[in-house]
């Protein structure tokens, strides 16, 4: 019995999925170094903080997808949670509720919501894809009644400025040890999520169903329980993107969270989530949050207009798709 | 001679329409490993999957272990020892061997998966095994084969002693072979019992102690496997009554209208040769899994070729894609109807239409309405396809009807090769011997006729060629006359020695 000793960088790189993760950690550095070498001002200090501050919300809500594409399925309904948590929260706090209340929830709402997807998918048998389309517009039309179809008022005026503020700088303009509070947040739930993917059972059980639906039955693994957590923890993400951006805006914004369900989609794939199910590392999130990032500030500190960013995320992320699905089909060829 | 671990007495189980399982008797002691024999369709993995908890029986006695047992679920059977490994591998192709073994039962420590535990205790069962396997290494990653022993591993991880194994070698090369033969006697030494089932008899001599032979649900005989002969096994597993009668039309064999030469397309199509005449119908017969699909669908154009040459009257045709096909008049009715061969969703009209709509549109490619409903009505007449209306969905057709359709797609063009890949799979009898006057329509009318089917009766009435196939290639030929069903399935079974040279 042989048993192979690998060199610390090869062992490294044996690690599933740390491969891809470490191709988007390198196109960030050059993407980082082209901009900076046509704007100066890209390398500041203060545009470091500024990136990695707006790159959170990217992170956060990465992460919730990337659950769910590795189980293979996919949760369009969080950019909505993310504006219905934002409503939610801010409609109670500008009424004069304590913020941590008014946050817990929001976060029971969001939950719900979650566990109505995972109910649909994991029981029902719905395509997740057109489950969570529903659970979208239910959670966005949610947002908007909360406070009548209107964006609601400051935070601070409400509660005193003491306590809005309070909320407002913890989530957003607030910094410890010289970082963003907003980047430390991403990070415990980087952490969290992290360790819940990679070390438990349930983050197994995730990689299990997304590889082999039929094999994870058969060894007793519960598909049901599985995609319902992974729904939770979306949902959990979602909620936590919501609170930044009411704290962000010192308001509820009824847009709150537009869209965000897709970008969710290119962080994890750009960071190598593979959309088929089964592969991908959060640490390939976090890289993918940062290259959309990047690419954000990069091209508006060169001048380029919107239009020019969309594309170039756009041919970003069917290039990642299209490198995945090379990689298997090659894999595939060579098991045969 | 072990203690018997298994006894299962007068089983059986019925299926809508079929009797799967009738009286049998199966019987498996500790360190032996016993030989499951029969044809396609003799029961054998009906019995396994009983045994397994994947069926419940309808009657019958099984004791495992000594122990009188009910209708167990697949985790009981598990939990009580006895593992089945599919022939179709289960297995998480992202996840690392140790993680594939641990599935479903991890192990945690404060709700941490402890990796390093569970890779030792995998190393610990791989090397027991001798199976020279790294536990991180991603399943995905390995060969078949070894894909293969980790499922043996997973299986005996649960300290299983009851082994069930459906045909574990047939994608299997001769080296790993012999590791699995190895593993089964190291197996067989520590007083498990396994269950072999395979086609391969030249392989049975290697490692079986004792054969159970079954026929049509039924169990036929049980003997040691020195004291009969590989003659006896097959006259053993054929010995079924023909009991329909086929309607056989003779006509005047006539000139050679197709050939194919030399066929290669990976590996269950190997150097395929042989021709085609009109007014006959040439049987393939062989087991599943012979080459006999991949060989139509190579033909046809849905799969690539490597090499040889396809000849339609003496001239060589290229065949690249099925359109191509299609234009030359070589067409193909699917093995799998509701995946391959219709649209289910779609109307009887939109089905048979469907290749034909360079026939039925205009020059604007705009679909002539009143030319699809005169081919559609008449390929409904001439089929007697039973419908109300030809804008029914073919799903509402019953399995024979919708294979008539499928059939008519190609009969509204002039087509001169017409290949069936088991056509009466899953009709009643009366559809069947329709789909029986229908081929020989074709053959009286010149067409040439390839009828793929595992069904020897059939196979042996209807046609008046017959075409033995055997893990991608053709190992024989028989007229009608002198086709028995020995001659058949010792052709049919006549798999290249992969085991002989290396074993001992």
């Amino acid at each position: 019995m042989q048993t192979t000793r690998l060199n610390p960088a090869r062992r490294f790189f044996a690690i599933r999925g740390m491969a891809s993760a470490m191709i988007a950690f390198a196109a960030l550095i050059v993407i980082y170094v082209v901009f900076g070498l046509s704007n100066p001002n890209v390398f500041s200090g203060a545009n470091i903080q500024n990136l990695l501050r707006s790159m959170s919300k990217y992170l956060i809500i990465g992460i919730g997808q990337s659950y769910l594409l590795i189980t293979g399925n996919i949760d369009l309904s969080i950019g909505s949670l993310v504006g219905m948590s934002a409503m939610i929260s801010a409609t109670m706090m500008t009424h004069g509720t304590n913020p941590i209340l008014a946050s817990l929830i929001a976060l029971a709402c969001c939950l719900t919501i979650g566990l109505i997807n995972g109910l649909l998918v994991g029981k029902a048998q719905l395509p997740p894809f057109i489950a969570t389309l529903g659970t979208m517009f239910v959670a966005r039309g949610v947002g908007y009644m909360i406070n009548g179809n209107r964006n609601t008022d400051a935070i601070a005026s409400g509660i005193g400025a003491d306590a809005g503020d309070r909320f407002q700088n913890f989530f957003y303009y607030g910094k410890t040890f010289g970082v963003y509070n907003t980047f430390l947040v991403a990070l415990v739930v980087f952490i969290v999520f992290f360790f819940l993917l990679s070390k438990t059972r349930t983050g197994r059980h995730i990689y299990a169903i997304g590889s082999n639906v039929d094999a994870a039955k058969l060894s007793g693994v519960s598909v049901f329980a599985t995609t319902t957590k992974a729904y939770l923890v979306s949902a959990f993400c979602a909620f936590v993107v919501g609170l930044i951006l009411c704290a962000q805006a010192s308001m509820g914004n009824m847009e709150a969270g537009n869209m965000y369900e897709m970008y969710a989609v290119a962080a994890g794939v750009i960071g190598g989530i593979s959309p088929l199910g089964g592969t991908g590392l959060l640490l390939g999130t976090f890289a993918g949050a940062a290259v959309w990032q990047t690419l954000e500030n990069g091209l508006n500190m060169v001048g380029a207009q919107v239009g020019l960013q969309r594309i170039v995320i756009g041919v970003i992320v069917v290039f990642s798709v299209l490198l995945d699905v090379v990689i298997r089909r090659g894999a595939r060829k060579r098991s045969k | 001679m072990g203690e018997i671990l298994v006894s299962m007495e007068h089983i059986c189980k019925s299926f809508p329409g079929v009797k799967a399982l009738d009286d049998v008797h199966f019987e498996l002691r500790a360190g032996e490993v016993m030989a499951l024999l029969g044809e396609n369709g003799a029961g054998k993995s009906t019995l396994m999957k009983v045994l397994s908890g994947v069926y419940t029986r309808d009657s019958g006695r099984m004791e495992i272990f000594g122990k009188e047992q009910g209708d167990l679920t697949p985790r009981q059977a598990q939990e009580l020892g006895v593992a089945i490994i599919h022939q179709e591998l289960n297995m998480c192709r992202h996840l690392s061997v140790a993680e594939n073994i641990f599935l479903g039962r991890e192990k945690t420590k404060f709700a941490t998966l402890s990796n390093r535990e569970m890779e030792g205790e995998a190393r610990r069962i791989l090397q027991e095994l001798k199976m020279d396997l790294n536990p991180q290494q991603v399943v995905g990653e390995l060969p078949v084969s070894k894909q293969q022993m980790v499922e043996i591993a997973k299986a005996l991880s649960t300290n299983a002693r009851v082994l069930i194994m459906d045909e574990p070698t047939s994608s299997l090369t001769s080296r790993e072979i012999n590791d699995l033969f190895r593993i089964i006697r190291e197996l067989k030494a520590k007083g498990c019992g396994i269950v072999y089932i395979s086609h391969r008899l030249e392989e049975l001599q290697y490692i079986v102690d004792r054969v159970t032979i079954m026929r049509d649900g039924q169990f036929v005989t049980s003997a040691n496997f020195r004291d009969i002969g590989m003659n006896e096994i097959i006259a053993n597993m054929v010995g079924r009554e023909i009991k329909e009668k086929f309607p056989r039309v003779t006509c005047q064999r006539g000139k050679r209208v197709f050939e194919v030469k030399h066929l290669n397309a990976g590996r269950m199509v190997r150097d395929i040769s042989f021709e085609l005449h009109e007014g006959e119908i040439v049987g393939f017969a062989g087991l599943m899994g012979a080459g006999r699909t991949e060989t139509t669908r190579a033909i046809f154009g849905a799969d690539p070729k490597e090499s040889g040459e396809i000849m339609l009257d003496g001239k060589p045709v290229r065949i690249r894609k099925v359109a191509d096909a299609i234009r030359a008049g070589i067409v193909l009715a699917p093995e799998d109807r509701k995946k391959d061969g219709l649209c289910t969703k779609l109307s009887l009209r939109q089905n048979i239409a469907l290749p034909n709509l360079d026939m039925l549109c205009d020059r604007m490619g705009v679909v002539r309405r009143n030319r699809e409903t005169t081919m559609c009505t008449r390929a409904v007449e001439e089929l007697m396809i039973k419908t109300p209306s030809i804008d029914k969905d073919a799903a509402t057709l019953s399995g024979g009807n919708q294979q008539k359709v499928v059939v008519a797609k190609w009969l509204a063009r002039n087509s001169r090769v017409v290949m069936f890949d088991e056509p009466t799979r899953g009709i009643d009898v009366a559809a069947k011997v329709e789909i029986y006057h229908l081929m020989n329509k074709l053959k009286q009318q010149g067409i040439a006729v390839m009828f793929v089917s595992s069904e020897m009766p059939e196979i042996m009435g209807i046609s008046d060629r017959i075409i033995v196939m055997c893990d991608g290639r053709i190992t024989g030929e028989l007229s009608a006359e002198e086709a028995t069903q020995e001659k058949i399935l010792t052709l049919a079974t006549q798999f290249e020695k992969k085991v002989a040279a290396a074993n001992e």
